[in-house]
């Protein structure tokens, strides 16, 4: 069930939901005492695209601009070159405050998840601030949805008091997942979301993005280090290396024939991955 | 040496920005010195807008301000309404006298409190340690108005010190020695008084500093390598913590002239407190003004050594 | 003592104390403009349990003074006549509070008896009762002015933080000049542009005008600091995320990041505050008479024969240094307590 505030165009299947063209992102920076500026390069002519309802990593090191790449997206920054086309619009031709509106469908989901949540505030109150802060429905309704998504997310019935220091690791992710889903978004970022849980967790958290991707038919970037996560849940693999985009293939073929000698160097550091490899294209 | 005109500029242009708005703000008092004049009968009017105009006292704000800035570059620092002199001369005395009592007590306040910091750190939950703590949190509680008094009942009391002055009256012919011993005698009380009351805090920064200082992991390391604790103490933490406490420095020299400017009224230490109480009880308006640009300019002062010290001392600074 | 029952201790005998403070007119037996010429410089009234002839009584009392003017000393007294304390009695009309009219104290000594706890001053006052009286002066203005320059100091911290740019600079710069003097100086020159003798309240609310309006910028400060390390968390990051705009998240999030230092901020700055209007008042550039504050009521000590020989006059100020020390107390025990909240 989707709530927009204007029709939807009709729906072009074989376009993305998310082009990225040749995105950049530059800071200026000042020198302590010369007050000289120097630029630093966080982005260097980005492009990727993502279909609607399938899931793409975007794997890379850090420091290759895979944060930067995220924020962008997520409206939390503004790019310096490049556009990013959302479901067919240009973001950069948006006034700021249509881009509210996009907020709603872009959500991103943090690496660290006990610092993406107030530690005063309750688990009620963390999931419906976004619902808040859109002024939807009544006070009541919002603790009533929020209490819905929590349990959508598999959080135990009766926690809604808690306050985030009182939830082991893997249940505050959980948190900020119902959260970013209080607005029915389309587009879920996840910015090394897994990366900080232990196996267990992974897995549990990975099969439950799956379900919610079904239920809702999200659509993921799941930006991640780990090769062997990506090949589990990803339908298309981004590469990315030095700032920019590299390669962009779907999972098996990337695995199994990849063309750019960076993402070769990149397979070949992993040893177990042959025997994915081989599983994959089975 | 960028770092050192950069400081240099923002200090001169904060004094500037002070003297402004201090001229300006006294300004806005209502009435002015000559108004205890305006009930004298035998005064005429005329006479009194002829010394308000004497002094200057009708020309507009800026052009006054103006005057004023022109006498600064001369040396004067504009004209006693109730000496009716120069208002230079009389504080030099007084500022000699601040700036003694001041030092002294900051002299006071740093040997006392350098010891006691650095021990409790190297000592600490020890009985050194939780003894100091209570006595400097005991000191602390106590209000300076009330530690004055006491100092000054003290004095009464016993008789050991003269209870104010700096000078015993008919002292103009003692000796250097005698005269020294007079001076010091006066001067006993009111650093005592103004050392004690700053010491708690300084004890308080110096610790945590030292303790900063002693928990680095170069230090420890340096620890792992056998040496022995006096040189660690001496060589290695003390250098280090020698970053904020300079800036500690800076800082205790400006609660230092508020906290003297009490005792000195308290006290009857003929500084610069007590004038600036007369003159304002007084409105003697240019004598307000150049005291409390004296006093701004000994705080920016220390303020702009402690960064100077600061920047030949830490080596980080100079790198940036 | 663990950090809760610290601060609960602190805060509750500084509530005591404060309550005394607050309902002064019951408290105390005499009114704080209540003179009498000839009882001045009184020592504090003995309070005695048995009588001259060894009988004892159930009510503490006191006796009645030899009307000698010559003869303040201790032989000064009759002890033939006996007044007893009554408690909850019938005393000089006062406002409960400043509103309701009361005529009820909680102890007090039939006339011509006199009960002076604390002495009695130059005019024959009690001192107890302007000691009570003056506390709410002093602490009125060290709570209106720390209120005051907290304020001014979270808006202009909140503001300089959260934006940033040529704003956090201007506010910053000013409030450099503010600090640029020593506080002294700076209240007393500030204390200077203002009409010397102005009468009754008006000269209250200005000093606490003045006060609260000098003392923001270390404050302001502190409290950027906050802000600055606030707005980059992540979790005001989501809140943009969702489209919060800036007012939501300050207020929503960086805001109650403050609320700690704040509050250390409180009980740091009430006692200083208290303390300058005691010093500007005991220097004759604070309330005048006959308005009752700690300051006037230490002013009579600038006098060498009062400091010499009515020891009795320098009891208000001993009496401060346990306000203060509650104070202090209950900052230390708040900090600690902050400290150890877990995040």
């Amino acid at each position: 069930m989707r709530v927009h505030s204007k029709p939807e165009p009709e729906l072009d299947r074989t376009e993305p939901l998310v082009r990225v063209e040749h995105l950049s992102r530059q800071y200026v920076q000042h020198r302590p005492l010369t007050r000289a500026k120097f630029t630093v390069e966080a982005l260097e002519d980005a492009s990727l695209t993502i279909r609607r309802g399938t899931t793409l990593a975007l794997i890379g090191e850090s420091g290759s601009g895979k944060s930067t790449l995220a924020r962008c997206l997520a409206l939390l920054e503004k790019p310096s070159s490049g556009a990013i086309w959302f479901a067919g619009e240009n973001l950069a031709e948006r006034a700021p405050k249509e881009l509210l509106l996009f907020h709603r469908r872009i959500q991103l989901i943090f690496q660290d998840p006990t610092s993406a949540l107030n530690p005063h505030l309750t688990a009620a109150e963390i999931v419906a601030e976004p619902l808040e802060i859109h002024k939807e429905g009544t006070k009541d309704w919002r603790r009533h949805r929020a209490l819905e998504l929590m349990q959508q997310v598999g959080l135990p019935t009766g926690s809604e008091r808690k306050r985030p220091c009182e939830f082991s690791g893997g249940q505050r992710q959980r948190l900020a997942i119902a959260r970013a889903l209080a607005l029915e978004p389309e587009l879920l970022i996840l910015d090394e979301a897994l990366s900080s849980l232990d196996l267990a967790n992974q897995e549990m958290l990975l099969s439950l993005l799956a379900d919610l991707q079904a239920v809702h038919s999200l659509t993921y970037l799941h930006i991640s280090h780990d090769l062997r996560l990506v090949s589990q849940c990803a339908d298309e693999v981004a590469v990315m290396n030095e700032r920019t985009i590299v390669e962009q293939k779907s999972t098996p073929e990337l695995f199994g024939d990849p063309t750019h000698p960076y993402t070769r160097e990149l397979l070949a550091a992993m040893p177990s991955l042959e025997s994915i490899c081989l599983e994959r294209s089975a | 040496m960028r770092y050192i005109t950069q400081r240099i500029l923002h200090a001169t242009l904060l004094l500037l920005a002070i003297s402004f708005f201090s001229f300006a703000l006294l300004d806005l008092a209502p009435g002015d010195y000559f108004d205890s004049m305006r009930l004298d009968p035998q005064i005429s009017r005329q006479t009194l807008t002829g010394i308000r105009a004497k002094y200057g006292l009708d020309r507009p704000l800026p052009i006054r301000y103006a005057q004023w800035l022109g006498s600064l570059l001369d040396g004067q620092l504009g004209v006693s309404l109730a000496s009716r002199g120069p208002v230079a001369p009389l504080l030099r005395v007084r500022a000699r006298n601040t700036l003694l009592l001041s030092g002294t007590a900051t002299l006071f306040a740093w040997l006392l409190a350098l010891p006691i910091g650095i021990w409790s750190a190297t000592r600490r939950k020890g009985w050194a340690d939780r003894i100091f703590g209570a006595a400097t949190s005991a000191l602390m509680t106590i209000p300076d108005l009330v530690l004055f008094l006491g100092l000054l009942l003290l004095a009464i009391r016993t008789g050991w010190f003269p209870t104010g002055g700096m000078r015993t009256e008919a002292a103009t012919d003692l000796g250097l020695w005698s005269s020294a011993k007079d001076l010091a005698l006066h001067l006993a009380l009111p650093a005592c008084g103004v050392a004690l009351v700053s010491l708690p805090v300084l004890v308080r920064h110096i610790r945590a500093a030292m303790i900063e200082a002693l928990e680095a992991p170069f230090l420890r390391a340096a620890r792992g390598h056998g040496i022995p604790n006096s040189r660690l103490l001496f060589r290695y933490a003390l250098p280090a913590a020698s970053n904020p406490l300079i800036s500690l420095l800076g800082f205790s020299v400006a609660t230092m002239l508020s906290v003297s400017a009490l005792a000195e009224i308290v006290l009857s230490w003929p500084g610069l407190g007590p004038l600036l109480v007369e003159s304002i009880l007084s409105r003697d308006v240019y004598v307000v003004v150049a005291i409390v640009m004296l006093s701004s300019v000994f705080l920016v002062a220390g303020n702009l050594l402690a960064d100077l010290l600061l920047f030949a001392s830490d080596p980080r600074i100079r790198m940036e | 003592m663990t950090h809760k029952h610290k601060l609960w201790a602190a805060l509750g005998l500084l509530g005591c104390f404060h309550a005394l403070v607050f309902f002064a007119g019951f408290f105390a037996p005499y009114d704080f403009a209540a003179h009498n010429r000839e009882l001045a410089f009184v020592p504090p009234t003995h309070l005695h349990f048995v009588d001259a002839q060894g009988k004892i009584h159930a009510r503490p009392f006191v006796y009645g003074q030899k009307n000698d003017p010559t003869n303040r000393g201790l032989d000064a007294i009759d002890s033939a006549q006996i007044y007893p304390i009554h408690f909850f009695s019938h005393g000089s009309p006062y406002q409960l509070a400043g509103i309701f009219p009361s005529r009820s104290h909680l102890f007090s000594v039939d006339d011509p008896g006199r009960l002076f706890l604390m002495g009695t001053d130059a005019f024959g006052r009690d001192q107890f009762s302007r000691f009570l009286y003056g506390g709410r002066i002093s602490l009125m203005a060290g709570w209106i002015a720390a209120s005051l320059s907290l304020l001014i100091g979270i808006l202009v911290g909140t503001l300089a933080g959260f934006y940033g740019g040529w704003m956090d600079q201007i506010l910053m710069r000013g409030g450099e000049l503010f600090l640029a003097l020593p506080w002294l100086y700076l209240l007393f020159a500030v204390r200077a542009a203002l009409p010397l003798h102005i009468a009754g309240w008006q000269v209250f609310l200005l000093l606490v005008a003045v006060m609260g309006l000098i003392g923001w910028a270390r404050p302001a400060r502190l409290i950027r600091g906050v802000v600055l390390s606030a707005k980059e968390r992540n979790f005001v990051l989501a809140a943009r995320g969702f489209g919060g705009s800036d007012v939501h998240v300050i207020w929503r999030h960086v805001l109650p990041e403050t609320y700690g230092v704040v509050l250390t901020q409180m009980t740091l700055l009430i006692p200083q505050y208290v303390l300058a209007e005691v010093t500007l008042s005991f220097l004759g550039l604070g309330v005048s008479e006959p308005m009752p504050s700690w300051g006037t009521l230490l002013a009579s000590l600038q006098q060498y024969y009062v400091l010499s020989s009515f020891w009795w006059m320098f009891l208000p100020a001993v009496f401060l240094i346990p306000v203060f020390l509650l104070y202090y107390a209950a900052a230390d025990a708040l900090q600690e307590r902050l400290a150890s909240v877990p995040l």
